[in-house]
């Protein structure tokens, strides 16, 4: 009756780390965004100079390929930019407020569409009618068009930027968690909660949102990705921050009149910077959705 | 004359957790219009043996050793191509579901011309009579207007019959038919067994029946494989087989079917473990309490579904003055009573409205008119389920658990929530309703992946006993579970009923499950109750013409050739 020779408990979090090991790339690339991330998070200690403050700079220094020792005395290994800026300070930074703004509207775009899509997927009827019919309306726009509207009129800022990417992405979210969490819902766990009976609240926490949760992972890390390059872009629009917080949009977009004049070094390297931190995302974001999917499961 | 001999064939899946031999070493010949019957449990390696012969063994599994001739010709390592020619016209394959084989955008006719036309020059006005004509001789009425209609416009059992009759179509020497009923009800997988008998007999072609049924085997086939991991452990005529079993599994299997033991008694089982089969002491069941009071009473139960409908679908309704689809009428009015400690049977068919009206007496599902009471209270109140002393046994026990909570938090979860339990003795609590459910308590900490089908079930008994309920729903809980495990299962509701004096009603499509486990038992068709009663008076001396036919359509093991 009792099988003593199975093994110990597996939960499906250790089946799901076993198995994303297995792939080099997406470790690789784990390891990328990771390292990305400490780099940014340390970036107040270990960057060489202070890019926003604006007295360290010196105009002597500016524009200076690669290598150049400047006047603080040491080396500027990417170079410096038209301010006079360590360009490698500026990247480590603009790393910074992308990292932070990237995962400020994802965490918050998660929430509330997730709150959206499970509510509708479990309330059925009118209140899943208004909900998704809101969200559809929504889909049919360009995020970039209603990130640029919202920005436009909200001014600019940090805040006022993470609230326009919100609003231009919860929409995914909400699309995803309403289609993972009706699938769910029809599922006999759900009926068999229903019928000991188990209240609502805890239906939806205990049993629909963790079982929606892969799914959301997923599009978490591609739209936390997304989100980065929609505030690079808008940045580099001159819609995002500040000139005071470089991010890597604004920095790319700081260096693109010099670079006819060969000065390539002060656009090309912040962009190097987000290229590879937007791919090691996807390619993590991925190997995630590979894994989680049903279908591929050996 | 013998057309098919398979040598000491070898099925291996090279696996990335090693190496898992499949088919391991199965010998058996086939005679010119014989009908054999190759019977074993999940994972025994039957279909896998059907797919080989076939060729169609996918990645990462191949045929490693042994040898397959199909009239003298060898079949291992002969070249895809090669072998496409040979399937269809020399070997066909009728699957479980029809749906997988026949093409749904195109129709029957032009998928059965294109299987005439592929294997050789036929003008397409004989091409159609030749399909018409085999539509007609398994059973399909006016064939050749059917020829126009897709797969969709077919039930499942004449999508049954016309994968059967493409098989027989190109004259094959040989019919592969994997699990061919079993995903249809008894009345129709009767009326094919019969054509099918016929057929064989007429047309000379052989057949290999491959299933899990061995009651259907017995109607069916003349003599029988018996496959247990990987191996033929027993061969022989049909009746010899079934009679006097040589080897302890086919022993065990026999054993456990209920139809093979008296009504109430708990069934042997067989112990793959050491070999052998366990005869369990008989129990004194508590005399029936058919008579006793009222305890569940549905009265007048209705159920409709009304298609929901888009706003499109409104608009579309206004102009047209089309109403659309019918509203489904699940349950139309039934009405019946269960008395305190009765097990009522509730047979029927696949739509004849047994889920649904097993939902109304769990109070998952509110009835559109009537209703459904225990102990004198309504089962539901405001569109919620009331109270806690009803619970649920659902069929499909991989579904039923929550994957991602472990077995211990799945059985504790309703407890907690109902102040049955608290969080210091919850350990003890669960551990008692494991063992309640015949499972280990240690394992509470596992997740439900890690078990199997029969183990899933008992868990999903312990979540129900846990709550401590007087009435236990049970929609099929043993039908998709193999004939070993399905026997334990039943032995294990016995103990319940004995000791816990469980109310229950029990669902079900398998006749002789039910029969066994009910006191009384009730037969739906079309959402009514059509005859109800004690359960051996209705097996005796049935008074309604369907529940006649449905019992004489259920396959039995006497009836062997």
């Amino acid at each position: 009756m009792t099988d003593a020779s199975a093994p110990r408990a597996i939960s499906p979090f250790r089946r799901f780390w076993s198995r994303f090991f297995e792939d080099r790339i997406a470790v690789a690339a784990l390891i990328v965004v990771i390292v990305f991330a400490a780099l940014a998070f340390l970036a107040p200690w270990i960057a060489p100079q202070d890019p926003y403050d604006l007295a360290g700079l010196s105009l002597r220094d500016a524009r200076r390929p690669p290598g150049y020792v400047g006047s603080g005395g040491y080396v500027h290994w990417l170079g410096t930019d038209a301010q006079g800026r360590d360009l490698l300070s500026a990247i480590l930074y603009g790393l910074r407020v992308s990292i932070q703004i990237g995962i400020a509207a994802g965490a918050v775009a998660l929430t509330i569409g997730t709150t959206v899509g499970i509510v509708a997927a479990y309330a059925r009827g009118f209140t899943e009618s208004v909900l998704m019919r809101v969200v559809d309306l929504q889909l049919s726009f360009p995020p970039i068009l209603l990130a640029l509207v919202l920005v436009a009129v909200l001014g600019q800022g940090k805040m006022q930027l993470v609230v326009a990417l919100v609003t231009a992405q919860y929409a995914y979210f909400a699309r995803t968690a309403y289609g993972a969490a009706s699938a769910e819902r029809a599922k006999d766990y759900v009926e068999a909660a229903a019928a000991t009976p188990l209240s609502g609240a805890r239906i939806v926490f205990r049993h629909l949102l963790p079982n929606a949760m892969p799914a959301l992972i997923v599009v978490a890390t591609v739209q936390i990705a997304y989100a980065i390059a929609l505030e690079a872009t808008l940045s580099f629009l001159g819609l995002g921050l500040p000139v005071t917080e470089p991010s890597l949009g604004m920095l790319i977009s700081n260096g693109v009149k010099y670079m006819m004049s060969g000065r390539t070094w002060i656009s090309v390297y912040p962009g190097i910077a987000l290229i590879i931190l937007i791919v090691a995302i996807n390619l993590v974001g991925d190997h995630v959705r590979d894994i989680l999917n049903p279908r591929l499961e050996k | 004359m013998t057309i098919l001999t398979v040598d000491n064939l070898v099925t291996q899946f090279f696996t990335r957790s090693g190496v898992v031999t499949a088919v391991d070493g199965v010998s058996f010949d086939i005679k010119r219009g014989e009908i054999v019957g190759l019977v074993g449990e999940s994972g025994s390696g039957k279909s896998v043996t059907g797919f080989s012969l076939l060729g169609l063994v996918d990645q990462p599994g191949r045929v490693t050793s042994g040898s397959i001739r199909l009239g003298g010709e060898e079949l291992v390592g002969k070249s895809d191509r090669d072998m496409r020619a040979i399937r269809g016209a020399r070997i066909a394959m009728v699957f479980q579901d029809p749906l997988m084989t026949l093409n749904p955008v195109i129709t029957i006719g032009a998928q059965m011309r294109l299987a005439i036309r592929a294997h050789g020059a036929v003008s397409r006005r004989a091409a159609d009579e030749r399909a018409a004509e085999f539509l007609t001789k398994v059973g399909i009425r006016e064939a050749r207007a059917r020829l126009s209609a897709y797969p969709h416009e077919f039930s499942g059992g004449m999508r049954q019959r016309v994968a059967i009759a493409i098989a027989l179509l190109l004259g094959s020497e040989l019919i592969v038919a994997d699990e061919p009923t079993t995903a249809l009800d008894v009345s129709i997988q009767a009326q094919i067994l019969d054509e099918v008998r016929e057929l064989a007999a007429e047309s000379g072609t052989a057949l290999l029946w491959i299933s899990h049924d061995l009651a259907v085997v017995a109607s069916l086939a003349s003599r029988v494989l018996v496959m247990y991991r990987g191996k033929i452990v027993e061969t022989g005529p049909t009746s010899k087989v079934l009679a006097a079993p040589q080897h302890a599994y086919t022993a065990g299997l026999l054993a456990s079917l209920p139809a093979m033991a008296t009504p109430g008694t708990p069934l042997s089982v067989f112990r793959p473990e050491t070999m052998t089969v366990e005869r369990p002491e008989p129990v004194a069941l508590p005399p029936s309490p058919s008579a006793g009071q009222p305890f569940v009473t549905v009265t007048n139960a209705v159920k409709h579904f009304v298609p929901s409908r888009t706003l499109g679908d409104k608009i579309a309704a206004k102009i047209t003055a089309n109403p659309g689809q019918p509203t489904v009428k699940a349950v139309d009015g039934v009405s019946l009573t269960i008395a305190k400690g009765e097990t009522l049977g509730l047979v029927g068919e696949s739509g004849s409205g047994k889920s649904t009206l097993g939902r109304m007496i769990a109070g998952i599902l509110a009835p559109t008119s009537g209703t459904v009471t225990m102990d004198g209270a309504p089962v539901m109140e405001g569109g919620r389920k009331a109270g806690t002393r009803i619970q649920t046994v659902f069929q499909d026990p991989f579904a039923s658990l929550d994957p991602r909570m472990r077995v211990g938090d799945i059985v504790a979860e309703g407890p907690l929530a109902h102040g049955l339990t608290n969080k210091s003795d919850r350990v003890a609590y669960v551990a008692g309703h494991l063992s309640r459910a015949g499972l280990d308590p240690g394992l509470a900490t596992r997740f439900p992946h890690q078990f199997s089908g029969g183990q899933r079930q008992r868990i999903a008994i312990a979540r129900a006993l846990a709550m401590q309920p007087e009435v236990l729903v049970c929609d099929e809980p043993v039908s998709s579970l193999d004939v070993s495990i399905q026997a334990q299962i039943i032995n294990l509701f016995l103990e319940l009923k004995r000791d816990l004096n469980l109310t229950i009603l029990f669902i079900s499509h398998d006749l002789s499950v039910v029969r066994h486990l009910s006191d009384r038992i009730a037969i739906m068709l079309n959402g009514r109750i059509v005859e109800e009663g004690i359960t051996e008076t209705v097996y005796e001396t049935p008074q309604d013409d369907y529940t006649k036919r449905l019992l004489a359509a259920v396959p039995k093991l006497s009836a062997a050739a």
